[in-house]
């Protein structure tokens, strides 16, 4: 999943981006409040994480922006301040959560992933289709009860998939939503993950609509 | 509330001095009337005296010992008492004399005592007819006369005396009625209550008062408001640190395998820790700060000042190629505590150096000019933008871009310490290095 940081402290921008790393996520970093505007804008983040005192543009002028223009992009809005007032307004103002500084990198990772998975209408954090379950918490995949043993980028696309259950996703928006900045990705990249991806799940799973993308559908088409 | 022991309500005061003069003027009044009644009275029983005797006199011709039975003789009789002489000879007397005269046979008034009573004793002499005349009257009923006058000067004063303390101490009760006012105002108000006691109705008296104690609500109000938000604000400041840490320690933990990223991130663990550190010291240097009042301050010579801290901050500056330069030849006196001054230049010079890039150059040096002491500061780094040099000194302001991890609050000490020795600043870009320049001056 990749998710966007934004928080203005060196320090801790740097510990918080290598720590959603730690826990399976694709994390861009900016430092102030326009090129978090500008980067939520472009849709390509599963959540994002605001911190409310940014430079250039505060968190919350961020966040009702985001949400003036529709984009629905869960927010984990991250601060300093923990008055109950304050939460009310960030509450207000468009967050889906709030987390208070200092954070626990475990509780920050659960909670974005419980705002994607709420965001996708998910109750649960394992997702099915056919034989094939995703257990997002564990990033975890099985095939008939089975564990498969899948890489991270053969993890991210299929999760990028089965997110987005029902819907043909293209190469470069399955790109966009499993590469953070500064990777090089290959014309094929996508081609062979998927290729893989059918040798260990079965070739039903994934569906190629030509010229478009790729897509998994809620009930894979009968044998 | 209860008055301090020995202390006089205003009310009791009031009263005291008001009922005091009053007496002391009525007392003063009695004894002079006192006196010119008792100059009066006598002046008019002697022409009587003398008049009664004038009458003796000439009805001593005929038979006057008929003229005293009457009954309004008897009743004055125990007061007044007469004898007539011809020659030695006692022709007449009253009553209540014998036959020795009153008083000496000489003409005139006198006063003597008879019995147990002084009388006030004319005589009369008509050498024509040889006849002596003697009219004497008591002292005492003279005085009945004063007494009697004074009784009715001092009676009714002994009861309006006090119906006028009553009148009294009941005007003052209304005519202090605002002063209780206020002090149950005072006493309704919660502690923490800063905001103004209203004026409108009070009277001009309490007034400035009440705006005086406005004034001061409003000083301390502001101090309060300041303290939460610098305490708000500090809190803030220290739990991104806290947080950078802690996030920094769990990637430590959870890095595995990958000995470069547990030791970049044990790294800043550690680099947070220092943040915090000087965070904290830096708030406690203002918040000392803050409670110092602007002392009178001993003279010191800045230059082994910025000595001794430039030499401090050389290594660190080396560590990052920068140049540190120092130009501080002779005495530059100014009026300063040198603790507090060590701490100025330190965080002036941290700054220039911390926010320059590596291999920058920093000039400090002192300057006298027109008698005025110049300590100047100057980097060639990127410099400030108008912008920025107006928020700079705003606590928690820094700017952005910028990877060197402070809180703003350098300037706040600055400032604070400028404020304190009395001194100015002045921010501006270096015409020789290019970078910023912060000029502070100690005027004469």
């Amino acid at each position: 999943m990749r998710v966007l940081l934004a928080e203005d402290d060196a320090m801790l921008g740097d510990g918080l981006r290598a720590g959603l790393r730690q826990a399976g996520f694709q994390v861009d970093w900016v430092r102030d409040g326009m090129a978090a505007e500008r980067e939520l804008a472009s849709g390509v983040y599963a959540a994002g994480v605001l911190d409310l005192g940014l430079p250039l543009r505060d968190g919350l002028e961020v966040l009702k922006a985001l949400r003036e223009r529709k984009n629905a992009t869960p927010i984990l809005v991250l601060t300093a301040r923990d008055a109950v007032a304050q939460r009310v307004i960030g509450l207000d103002s468009g967050a889906d959560d709030y987390v208070v500084k200092p954070v626990d990198l475990h509780e920050l990772a659960a909670r974005l992933r419980s705002l994607v998975r709420r965001s996708l209408g998910q109750l649960q954090d394992t997702m099915r289709c056919g034989d094939v379950a995703l257990d997002a918490s564990a990033r975890r995949v099985t095939l008939r009860s089975e564990v498969v043993a899948l890489s991270t980028r053969e993890y991210d696309l299929l999760h990028a998939l089965m997110r987005n259950t029902g819907r043909v996703l293209s190469r470069e928006q399955l790109e966009q939503q499993m590469y953070s900045w500064g990777h090089e990705v290959e014309s094929n990249t996508i081609e062979v993950h998927i290729h893989h991806l059918r040798r260990k799940l079965g070739s039903d799973l994934i569906q190629t609509v030509r010229g478009v993308g790729y897509t998994v559908q809620r009930e894979p088409p009968p044998a | 509330m209860k008055g301090t022991p020995g202390q006089p309500s205003m009310q009791t005061r009031l009263l005291l001095l008001v009922l005091g003069f009053a007496t002391a003027v009525w007392l003063l009044s009695a004894a002079f009337t006192w006196r010119e009644a008792q100059h009066e009275v006598d002046e008019l029983l002697d022409s009587h005296l003398v008049q009664a005797a004038s009458l003796l006199l000439v009805q001593s011709d005929g038979d006057i010992d008929d003229l005293f039975d009457t009954p309004v003789l008897q009743r004055y009789a125990p007061h007044v008492a007469f004898q007539v002489y011809i020659g030695k000879q006692m022709l007449s007397h009253s009553a209540n004399t014998g036959n020795e005269p009153m008083s000496s046979l000489v003409p005139g008034f006198s006063t003597v005592l008879r019995g147990e009573d002084l009388w006030r004793v004319i005589t009369l002499h008509s050498a024509r007819l040889d006849i002596t005349v003697l009219v004497g009257e008591k002292v005492d009923s003279r005085r009945a006369i004063l007494w009697a006058l004074m009784r009715s000067l001092v009676g009714p004063l002994l009861i309006a005396l006090p119906l006028f303390g009553l009148c009294l101490w009941w005007s003052i009760r209304l005519g202090l009625a605002p002063l209780r006012g206020l002090r149950e105002t005072l006493e309704r108000r919660s502690p923490q209550a800063v905001e103004p006691v209203p004026l409108d109705g009070l009277p001009t008296e309490l007034q400035p008062l009440v705006q005086t104690l406005n004034a001061l609500l409003a000083r301390i109000g502001e101090m309060v408001q300041f303290e939460r938000r610098f305490t708000a604000d500090a809190a803030h400041e220290l739990r991104t640190p806290i947080a950078a840490i802690r996030a920094q320690a769990q990637v430590a933990m959870g890095a595995g395998e990958d000995q470069v990223q547990r030791h970049h991130a044990l790294q800043t663990t550690l680099a947070g820790c220092d943040r915090a550190s000087r965070l904290v010291e830096q708030l406690l240097t203002l918040a000392r700060l803050d409670s110092s009042a602007a002392a009178s301050f001993a003279t010191v010579d800045l230059a082994p000042v910025v000595q001794r801290v430039a030499a401090e901050l050389a290594p660190a500056a080396l560590q990052r190629h920068q140049e540190l330069v120092l130009q501080a030849e002779g005495v530059f006196a100014v009026a300063a505590d040198e603790i507090l001054l060590g701490v100025l230049v330190r965080n002036l010079l941290d700054n220039a150096l911390r926010y320059s890039p590596p291999g920058a150059q920093v000039l400090i040096s002192l300057e006298r000019r027109a008698g005025a002491t110049c300590l100047l500061v100057e980097d060639s780094g990127a410099g400030m933008s108008e912008e920025q040099i107006a928020h700079l000194g705003e606590r928690f302001f820094r700017v952005l871009g910028n990877e060197q991890s402070g809180s703003g609050l350098g300037w706040s000490i600055v400032r604070r310490l400028l404020a304190v020795f009395s001194a100015q600043v002045q921010i501006d870009r270096s015409p020789t290095l290019g970078g910023l320049r912060v000029q502070v001056l100690w005027p004469k």
